[in-house]
């Protein structure tokens, strides 16, 4: 129904926006000209031109030039805009059919209280009125990043966000972004994306074990980096109570590019990278076994990764005439993994139109298209056939070559790691379109209506095949799997927005805001099974033993809300606002919330020469709620789930048992802050102290299991995120010829369990880990290496071996004995906080060179320090089973050399998981980029703008001590929380277990211009 | 103000005509509560899904009760739990502790579904299949039970619609195990189970009857009722199919032996066992396969030979079990000749002439004129061989008395190692009637301890 009526409006707005249907009947001039940066004197490109008053907007080009048509006659006001620049604003006067050059230098300034955001504000509103920081990216500094997705391309350049890429996979691998610390165990850790006002999904579920916990990519890689214009980010509680119940986590809304007037504009970027692993981690390759016999040994690792291609092309072409703007690209991504047999292809093609449909009605129509083909491989915490496990899990000893065609698997865990690439295939198909329509009505200047209606619908077939005899153990997988999987899914977005604006006398300005969102999302998935594979033939029809399953899940989110703003005299902003909301997830009387926010914000000075250019202090007060993730959609109701016997349909009661008062998770943020300029703006300041409390989180309420059930979603706590972030710009040289900026971000965030109302839980079923209340989500907690309580020294026993602290066998059975043993009660605990994956503080600084105005170069270093990871792929490597790991090496030494270690040692350490705790803490040298411009008059007769040419490199160097591949990959962190039934939670961080190494990129690009 | 009542207008209506914006949803995936217990298929459902809970909980009971008397050792992919378990050392909270309990309850917890359903819809289903619904609740939730008495020092018996339920000692509870098999077989005699409750309720392979009194017979031995065990082992019939009661586990599903002896949840036979045999014993070759592997901590493992399909059928119940209760219950009345024909007859059952695929020792009869205690002394041996990974060993070894702590590897442990599992952290996190973890005696190889009870 819904759907029906959907199509029949996007048909209608298709037809409503036929270029030149319809064309305005009042007298218009133009308004042309050349925007220019005042110390350089060089065009600047992207630079917005607006007519205050109306609707009327262009950007600049390439060479900061542009035209404004159909601007009505008579007196005007024209604004200028771009980030990094004080707006400009001039008073003209058009006539009918003439042109007016309006042409501008910008002066460069730290701090832009002029830029307009929209997000967490319901309707455009400048920087200044906002009483909490928006972060905001644009194009220009994304698309030199020469990332694979927009979250890759983020990283390093947001104060208060962890941005970390959790795996190196081909297509922009896993990323979570993290904004403001843990807020939530069952919901997530990712913000809300929305794209041109559509919600979307960036789920990251895998529909076929690919590593229970590994997350190879996150769908907002289907998003073309090189189609989006600017990005806001808000990032908590205070900013985002416009967005109610699904806020929590922050806001990060995408904009993208629309076409601008004028004849049609080409430009072609092609770009060939090649990937690469960093550096190999270190295996046992000593010649000789436990008993002294020689022994030959293998370095898989030369068979398993590579070096790797990737090319992509992106063209797009933008035009138009007053009345229509249009925006077209088409992007083809082939990104090759390191892991052989590992790639992701993403092609897509973009439609931005806008049109005016009468003097006072505009349209916006985005039609975007994504088709993404990965081929992956299992890695991270899968065992049976993933290629990450088996290269940690198999001994170096095995000859893992086939004979006489066939191939040897491992002796006890895995498979063989060549078979899987050889033969394991794991093919995605995601066919995606993300489409939007607006309509803007301002029948008076002062008021205005919003209608946006959106759809972001993704098809993703998953399939699996693993051939008969790939894999150890027992059957049903031994014989062989192909699986296939298709899952459909659906979010449609409506936003209303009605906004009034009165000015009673000439200093105070009101306005009043209402609007109402409604989104209605749905997962349908289907899936099929077959074990006991034919020999020959890969999908499912293969098989001989079959298993079917489908699940439907819908949830719907309903909020209204209201917001009164006052302005004094351009200085002074206050906002009160409140939204209503209400999900479908949650019981009937508990579901209606409200989410009321406070926000100030005082402008002390601007535009002011010398030391202290601009000052203004803000501050906000806001609430925000969140709801779990979708598959949790119907913990309200108390189910039973089946469970087949003997060929016949059984029913038992789920163990968990619904929660009839179930309601969402509610965060209380404060926020004060301050935006300063300095020195003629050459050096800007943002910087902000939060405080945000989160209540009611939801998470598993333990039930007593004799009564048959285990645990129910309840809110179980509280927890707290405090923080500080600085964001500093800085112009160090100006000079005609030489430029150089630096953008310097810090943030400190401090997380803390304040309340838990169940006991302490392992939030990650299976490992070593605890939410505990007084200590930061998701510490490290268990066994450690017990200590003398006296001198420190570790405890040994007779053979050298340390002493597990929870080992009675290694402590004494009795708590006197393990105090005897101690010398004291240091060691009383069986396990202990021995971690935290938390960062203390973050940090990053791009630096930015300009060369006689054609060489750029660019520096981005990003660090993340005090954090802990547990090492667990090494610690797979010294297992007795695997015995693979240099340390292992050094039980295999002939007695008398100095550096053996007793036998056993490393089978001890396996149950000592403080043994495997690193620092994680890290820098990275995340982009280096050269680029310079060919725009020889030669070359500008044949390409408009010229010929830029870029080299580039990504991840190319990390200073660390961690021991792993990367101190930043990470078994947990992609949308983790709320995964079914599988108990993993937001919190989960820091655990290194087969992860995917993330790959160090180099590439070079070449950007055309028609 | 029109046109600002114009939009409000427009807005409002676009919300409740585009998408209606009910957010009252169904769950499309799983039945409530309530569409389960209130229809006739939902109830008959239940009693599938009871059975298919019961063979989850035994295979965790063998497995754990295996694990920490001399039966199975870990693999070498498996956990460190496992593999610690193994040695007699079981931590609260680890997985091990917990799936026996929890999986117990689960099986409780579904009986008294059935039960109530079977009580609630008693107008919709005909005498004979109410009295087989019923029946069948209370069988299998009175095993399950047992495997709570045979692994916890105390348990709860009454559960149903409780939030914290209360611990009885083993007496109480074992009382009230006997008692609702006395139910079950009361209700069993007066109304016997329908037609169609056989063919399309209780899973193919299973025979109510022998099923109630083997378990009859159990729970009276255990209790030392020697007159309760010989007559209820004298009802479980000896010959033909429904002699051997046995749940299937056709494709996909898996037999819960084959589910735990590969991957990270690996155990593996002990060749200890298969070593302590006679070597002309056919028992040996009928539970497991002659192998070199050797387990995460050093054990030599034999591989399942019985469970290595993970479509192999999972017995009830040996049919011999019947035998050895009857053997024991007479010797300990002083019946020592025909305690001593019925234990030879376990050790002579050579060719299968009762048609049945169980183990059969082929051994030679007993000398004749044995002592009660040599008897008592074969008969538990006996038991070792015939009721290899039932899980019953663990009783055994406690019985007499011969519990002998953890045994650090490499020493490989004999009879048993733990009196008790520790009680599930899952039911001490939301219940304080939770007792505190029984201590385990001091005992060793050379001098084994009995466990005391409250």
């Amino acid at each position: 129904m819904l759907l029906r009526g959907l199509r029949r409006g996007l048909a209608l707005l298709a037809i409503l926006v036929v270029p030149g249907a319809l064309t305005a009947q009042t007298a218009t001039g133009t308004v042309r000209g050349k925007v220019t940066d005042a110390a350089t004197a060089t065009g600047l490109a992207e630079a917005q031109v607006l007519i205050v008053g109306t609707r009327l907007g262009a950007v600049t080009t390439g060479t900061g030039e542009y035209v404004l048509t159909g601007v009505p006659t008579g007196p005007r006001t024209v604004t200028i805009r771009r980030i990094g620049y004080a707006p400009v604003t001039r008073t003209i006067t058009v006539a009918a059919d003439q042109a007016v050059i309006v042409n501008a230098a910008l002066r460069q300034s730290g701090i832009n209280l002029s830029e307009v955001v929209v997000t967490g504000t319901a309707t455009p509103t400048e920087k200044r009125r906002v009483g909490t920081s928006v972060a905001s990216v644009d194009s220009s500094l994304l698309t030199k990043a020469q990332a694979v997705t927009l979250d890759q391309a983020l990283q390093g350049k947001i104060a208060g966000a962890q941005i970390t890429q959790n795996s190196g996979g081909p297509g922009g691998g896993g990323i979570s972004v993290r904004l403001r610390g843990t807020n939530s165990f069952i919901s997530g850790s990712d913000p809300l994306y929305i794209v041109d006002g559509v919600i979307v999904d960036n789920g990251s579920n895998q529909l076929t074990d690919l590593g229970i916990r590994s997350n190879p990519q996150n769908r907002l890689a289907d998003i073309n980096p090189a189609d989006i214009e600017r990005v806001e980010i808000i990032r908590g509680a205070a900013a985002a109570a416009l967005y109610g119940s699904r806020a929590n986590n922050g806001v990060v809304q995408i904009f993208t590019r629309r076409g601008t007037a004028g004849k049609a504009r080409f430009a072609l970027t092609t770009r060939y990278g090649t990937n690469e692993l960093r550096e190999q981690q270190p295996f046992n390759y000593y010649p000789f076994d436990i008993n002294g016999r020689p022994i030959a040994r293998f370095n898989y690792q030369n068979d398993i990764f590579h070096r790797a291609q990737t090319t992509e092309q992106n063209l797009t072409v933008e035009g138009g005439t007053d009345q229509t703007k249009y925006f077209l690209s088409a992007n083809v991504l082939a990104d090759e993994g390191i892991i052989r047999s590992t790639s992701s292809l993403r092609q897509g093609a973009r439609l931005n139109l806008s049109q005016q449909l009468a003097p006072t009605l505009l349209a916006n129509v985005t039609a975007n298209y994504i088709t993404t083909r990965n081929q992956l491989q299992a890695f991270g915490e899968q065992n049976d056939y993933g290629i990450m496990g088996s290269l940690f899990f198999a001994p170096t000893s095995v000859d893992f070559r086939p004979a006489n065609g066939i191939y040897p698997l491992p002796p006890t865990l895995g498979t063989n790691p060549l078979l899987a690439i050889d033969r394991i295939r794991n093919p995605q198909t995601i066919n995606r379109f993300i489409g939007s329509a607006k309509l803007t009505w301002t029948p008076r200047p002062n008021l205005l209506f919003d209608y946006t209606i959106g759809l972001d619908g993704q098809s993703f077939e998953q399939r699996q095949f693993v051939p008969r005899g790939a894999v150890l153990g027992t059957a049903p997988l031994a014989t062989g799997r192909s699986q296939s999987i298709f899952q459909d899914t659906r979010v449609v977005n409506q936003d209303g927005v009605a906004s009034w604006t009165t000015r009673p006398t000439s200093k105070i300005e009101l306005r009043t805001t209402g609007g109402f969102n409604y989104t209605q999302q749905n997962i349908n998935t289907t899936n099929a099974v077959a074990n006991g594979l034919a020999p020959v033939g890969e999908l499912v029809g293969a098989g001989s033993v079959f298993a079917a399953g489908q699940t439907n899940v819908e949830l719907r989110t309903l909020g209204f809300y209201g917001q009164q703003e006052f302005a004094w005299d351009d200085r002074l902003f206050l906002s009160a606002a409140v939204r209503y909301d209400a999900s479908s997830t949650f019981a009937p009387d508990e579901r209606w919330q409200a989410f009321p926010k406070l926000s100030a914000s005082y402008v002390v000075l601007e535009n002011r020469s010398g030391l202290l250019n601009s000052l203004r202090v803000r501050s906000a007060l806001g609430y925000a709620g969140s709801q779990p993730s979708i598959v949790n959609a119907y913990s309200q109701f108390v189910a039973f789930g089946q469970l087949p016997f003997a060929g016949r349909p059984g029913f038992v009661n789920d163990i968990t048992f619904g929660n009839p008062r179930l309601r969402n998770e509610r965060a209380r943020e404060f926020e004060v802050g301050a935006d300063v300029g300095f020195l003629n703006g050459r050096i800007g300041l943002e910087a902000q102290y939060y405080d945000r409390l989160v209540s009611d989180l939801l998470f598993f309420r333990p039930l007593a299991t004799s009564t048959g059930f285990s645990r129910q979603f309840a809110p179980i706590g509280t927890m707290s995120n405090t923080g500080i972030e600085l964001l500093v710009r800085t112009t160090n040289v100006d000079r005609k010829n030489l430029k150089w900026e630096s953008t310097i971000t810090y943030t400190r965030n401090r997380n803390l369990v304040e309340s838990l109302s169940i006991l302490d839980f392992q939030s990650a079923g299976g490992y070593p880990n605890r939410i505990r209340a007084g200590q930061p989500a998701g510490v490290f907690y268990g066994s450690y290496a017990a200590r003398n309580c006296v001198t420190g020294a570790l405890l040994v026993d007779s053979l050298g071996r340390y002493r597990r602290s929870n080992q009675t066998a290694d402590m004494g059975a009795t708590l006197a004995a393990r105090q005897a043993l101690s010398g004291g009660t240091c060691n009383d605990s069986n396990n202990a906080v021995i971690g935290d994956p938390n960062p203390d503080w973050m940090g990053s600084i791009l630096n930015e060179f300009t060369i006689a105005r054609k060489l750029r170069l660019r520096l981005l270093f990003d660090g993340v320090f005090g954090n802990d990871i547990m090492n667990l792929s090494t610690r797979a490597q010294n297992a007795g089973i695997a015995s693979n790991s240099r340390e292992f090496e050094r039980e295999l030494l002939p007695f008398g050399d100095p550096r053996k270690l007793p036998a056993g040692f490393n089978a001890r350490t396996q149950g000592i998981f403080q043994y495997w705790v690193e620092d994680g803490s890290f820098v990275k040298l995340r982009e280096i980029s050269a680029s310079y411009t060919f725009d020889q008059p030669v070359v500008r007769k044949v390409f408009k703008d010229g010929i830029d040419v870029t080299v580039s490199g990504r991840n190319v160097w990390v200073w660390t001590n961690y021991s792993g591949f990367d101190p930043e990959i990470n078994l947990f962190g992609t949308n983790a929380g709320g995964v079914g039934s599988a108990q993993t939670t937001a919190a989960d961080r820091g655990f290194d277990f087969g992860g995917y190494p993330i790959p160090r990129t180099w590439s070079i690009s070449a950007r055309f211009t028609y | 103000m029109r046109i600002i009542r114009h939009g409000a207008v427009a807005l409002a209506a676009a919300c409740t005509t585009l998408a209606g914006c009910n957010l009252d949803l169904q769950n499309p995936n799983s039945p409530t509560a309530e569409q389960v217990t209130t229809s006739p298929d939902g109830v008959i459902a239940l009693a599938t899904g009871l059975q298919g809970r019961y063979a989850a909980a035994y295979g965790n009971f063998g497995y754990t009760a295996g694990l920490v008397t001399d039966e199975f050792a870990a693999v070498s992919a498996a956990l460190i739990s496992i593999s610690d378990a193994e040695q007699g050392a079981v931590a609260p909270g680890t997985g091990i502790a917990d799936a026996v309990f929890n999986s117990i309850y689960r099986v409780v917890r579904t009986a008294d579904d059935l039960l109530a359903g079977a009580d609630a819809l008693s107008a919709q289903f005909d005498a004979g299949t109410r009295s087989g619904l019923r029946v069948l609740a209370w069988t299998l939730k009175a095993d399950a039970l047992g495997m709570a008495l045979q692994s916890y020092q105390q348990a709860p018996i009454t559960t149903f619609g409780l939030t914290e339920p209360t611990y009885v000692n083993r007496t109480a509870a074992l009382a009230y195990i006997r008692a609702i098999l006395d139910s079950a077989n009361t209700e069993l005699t007066a109304t016997p189970p329908s037609a169609f409750f056989n063919a399309n309720i209780l899973t193919p392979g299973v025979s109510l009857p022998n099923m109630l009194q083997m378990f009859r017979a159990r729970y009276a031995r255990m209790a030392n009722d020697n007159a309760g065990a010989l007559a209820a082992a004298n009802l479980v019939a000896r010959t033909g199919t429904a002699a051997f009661s046995q749940f299937q586990f056709p494709a996909p599903t898996v037999n819960p032996y084959a589910a735990v002896t590969g991957g990270a949840n690996g155990i593996g036979p002990r060749d200890s066992w298969r070593l302590a045999l006679p070597a002309s014993d056919g028992r040996g070759a009928y539970f497991v396969t002659v192998a070199a592997a050797t387990g995460r901590i050093g054990t030599a493992l034999d591989t399942w030979a019985r469970y290595g399909n993970p479509n192999a059928p999972l017995p009830v119940y040996f049919p011999d079990e019947a035998l050895l209760v009857k053997a024991e219950a007479l010797a300990n009345q002083n019946a020592i000749v025909e305690a001593q024909a019925v234990l030879d007859s376990v050790r002579t059952d050579c060719t299968g002439g009762r048609g049945l695929d169980d183990p059969k020792a082929c051994l030679t009869a007993l000398p004749a004129s044995q002592t009660q205690t040599q008897l008592l002394a074969e008969i538990y041996l006996q038991r070792r061989f015939e009721l290899y990974g039932t899980g019953l060993r663990w009783e055994d070894v406690r019985r007499r008395g011969l519990i002998r702590g953890p045994q650090a590897a490499p020493a490989t442990p004999q009879d048993g190692q733990r009196c008790w599992l520790p009680y599930s952290i899952g039911d001490r996190n939301a219940n304080r009637n939770v007792p505190t973890d029984p201590a385990e005696p001091t005992a060793s190889l050379l001098v084994p301890a009995s466990c005391p009870t409250p």
